[in-house]
């Protein structure tokens, strides 16, 4: 564990950076700090491995004062990924993976070991290897920042903004691959951002700053989003956060319906190809080209995910996928918002009321090629409507 | 020099051998001082990127020494290193390629990115051994790009140490003046554009084998 007892840096010219800070960083888990930059974020990472010496309290590591320790000694125990990389222009991905093993002073063929598992662990061909750092793209290079960060097996893993520099697409993909290693690595990670996207996904907790490093909340990712402590953090979480708290629950409990029980809603019927997966929405009482039909997978996906499908489902009812993308079953806006509530929908009654638009001009049941069953479709499905109004 | 023509080919087949000796005695004048400039110029500048107040009142020194008029240097140095020795002429040029070498020096163990230093840092490298381990191998492509121009220079300038009577190549072009006879002249031009040439070649060899991570020197530079 990570502890900051009164933590403190003035700079020489009298400018304050961090004014004295009280966090302790749980072991074992993700905590993130963010903020707008100049507020001492990346301050109080270098605190820890003394890149940053603070000028009044302490920081204690596992009890120790890491001031007591010599700073090559503690450096080498702590992984530090930066935005950059930092990547050692001259020596191969797999001699940069294995520095801290060669400056702990293991042999070449240990250490090399070691970086060709790395290499694996974060997602790398082994062929990288013999690259050399300019001839891999900025993701890759990334990887290689996190690989040789990790190399030592170090418990304490710093990172300061080290997904920033790649783009949207690139750092989607390096977050979830930080989620997948945290998971199986449980390292005691301290991460800084100023992109509170990046905040509330990877963080256990999260703690909001402000400048000179005072903390504005504390909390985990969900209660930041939907409890903000004041109007300055709500601010700084920006708009949407109730729908972006969402993007932290999952769905699986949201109350699908099997297939067998529904299968049309509004006046709009689902079809599957023949292997069982959704091909789309059809309007029974309009052309007989389907409507793409939004998914989710109650297992894997998020409530906000959920409800994105839902809104956009013409039917008002959003398909339950799963893992092979299957049909499993359906759940209507109001499964997915009764889920939101904790409160999960009683009974039928959100079954098919009938037509939404009575017109005479067009009676559904008037348009045979829209009620023909498909015939790819296995029988049963199209034969059992829910409907419950006689057709 | 009317009717005499450019080059009289007899003239070279019968001086072979003294041309050869004329050209290896230009390559160790014109170059051992580059080789010795680059063992002081590394240090010190290992010692200005640790300590940067040392770099501007050194570079500065070198700076008004490389503004000197060669000749004139010469000329100064004999009463102490002796008239047509090898070490009057050896000893400006070994100032003037430290004026070159100290700076790309410098230069290239700035090069390396922030971001790749305090990573080192962060590592667990002292300043020491991350400037030798880290910054230095960095500045290796900037080296050799200085290299190549002070040993270019350093082979032209050599020739001047002849009107002290030691200029290796550079007595052809005085033999040659002095007799209204051009081919020693042109053979001198010759041999002292090859010997640079070929310096120069070795030295993008060299730098292929050492930083074979700096694909585009150019850009490095």
């Amino acid at each position: 564990m990570i502890r900051f007892d009164g933590a403190a840096k003035r700079h020489p010219d009298g400018t304050i950076a961090v004014e004295g800070l009280d966090l302790d960083i749980p072991a074992g888990r993700t905590t993130v700090l963010v903020g707008p930059s100049g507020c001492g974020k990346t301050t109080i990472l270098r605190m820890v491995n003394r890149m940053v010496e603070p000028t009044a309290g302490r920081v204690l590591l596992d009890g120790t004062d890491v001031s007591e320790l010599p700073a090559a000694k503690l450096r080498r125990g702590i992984g530090y990924v930066i935005q950059q990389a930092g990547l050692f222009p001259h020596r191969r991905v797999i001699d940069n993976i294995a520095t801290v093993p060669y400056l702990l002073g293991w042999d070449r063929k240990k250490a090399r070991a070691r970086a060709a598992e790395l290499l694996e662990l974060v997602g790398l061909a082994p062929e990288l290897a013999k690259r050399y750092p300019f001839q891999l793209s900025g993701g890759q290079q990334q990887r290689v920042g996190v690989a040789r960060a990790l190399a030592a097996d170090p418990p304490v893993l710093l990172m300061d903004e080290p997904f920033s520099a790649v783009d949207p697409v690139v750092r989607a993909g390096l977050q979830d691959e930080l989620l997948r290693l945290q998971a199986e690595l449980n390292k005691t990670v301290l991460f800084v951002t100023h992109d509170i996207e990046e905040a509330v996904r990877l963080g256990d907790q999260v703690a909001v700053l402000r400048e000179h490093g005072h903390i504005a909340q504390l909390a985990d990712p969900h209660t930041l989003l939907t409890a903000p402590a004041d109007e300055g953090v709500a601010a700084f979480l920006g708009r949407d956060r109730g729908l972006r708290g969402l993007g932290l629950l999952p769905a699986r409990d949201v109350a699908v319906r099997p297939l067998t029980e529904g299968s049309r809603y509004n006046g709009w019927e689902l079809r599957l190809d023949p292997g069982g997966r959704p091909t789309g929405w059809v309007d029974l009482g309009g052309p007989a080209e389907p409507h793409p039909a939004p998914v989710f997978h109650p297992e894997v996906d998020t409530l906000r995910s959920a409800l994105d499908a839902a809104v956009l489902s013409p039917a008002g009812a959003v398909v339950a996928v799963d893992a092979d993308g299957r049909a499993v079953g359906t759940a209507t806006r109001e499964a997915v918002l009764a889920a939101l509530t904790g409160t999960r929908p009683t009974g039928p009654a959100t079954a098919d009321p009938g037509p939404q638009r009575p017109d005479p001009q067009h009676p559904e049941p008037q348009r045979p090629e829209a009620r023909r069953p498909d015939p790819q479709r296995p029988d049963g499905l199209d034969e059992r409507p829910v409907s419950t109004d006689g057709r | 020099m009317d009717g005499e023509p450019l080059v009289r080919w007899y003239w070279i087949g019968d001086h072979l051998a003294y041309l050869r000796d004329l050209t290896l005695d230009h390559a160790v004048i014109a170059l051992v001082p580059v080789l010795i400039a680059l063992l002081i110029a590394v240090p010190l500048g290992l010692a200005c990127a640790r300590f940067p107040r040392l770099y501007q009142p050194l570079s500065a020194v070198f700076n008004v020494v490389y503004a000197l008029p060669s000749l004139a240097v010469f000329v100064v140095l004999i009463p102490y290193t002796g008239l047509a020795t090898r070490a009057t002429v050896m000893v400006p040029l070994t100032f003037y390629a430290l004026a070159v070498l100290l700076p790309t020096t410098v230069d290239g163990l700035r090069s390396v990115p922030d971001s790749v230093r305090q990573a080192a840092t962060a590592m667990g490298y002292g300043p020491w051994h991350r400037l030798s381990a880290v910054e230095l191998p960095a500045a290796v492509p900037y080296l050799v790009s200085g290299l190549r121009v002070a040993a270019v220079s350093s082979i032209s300038l050599a020739a001047v140490g002849a009107l002290i009577g030691r200029g290796g190549l550079g007595y052809l072009f005085i033999d040659g003046f002095q007799r209204t006879f051009p081919t020693p002249i042109v053979a001198g031009i010759v041999l002292v554009a090859a010997l640079a040439l070929v310096t120069d070649l070795l030295l993008i060899l060299a730098r292929r084998l050492l930083a074979p991570w700096a694909v585009r020197p150019e850009a490095a530079r």
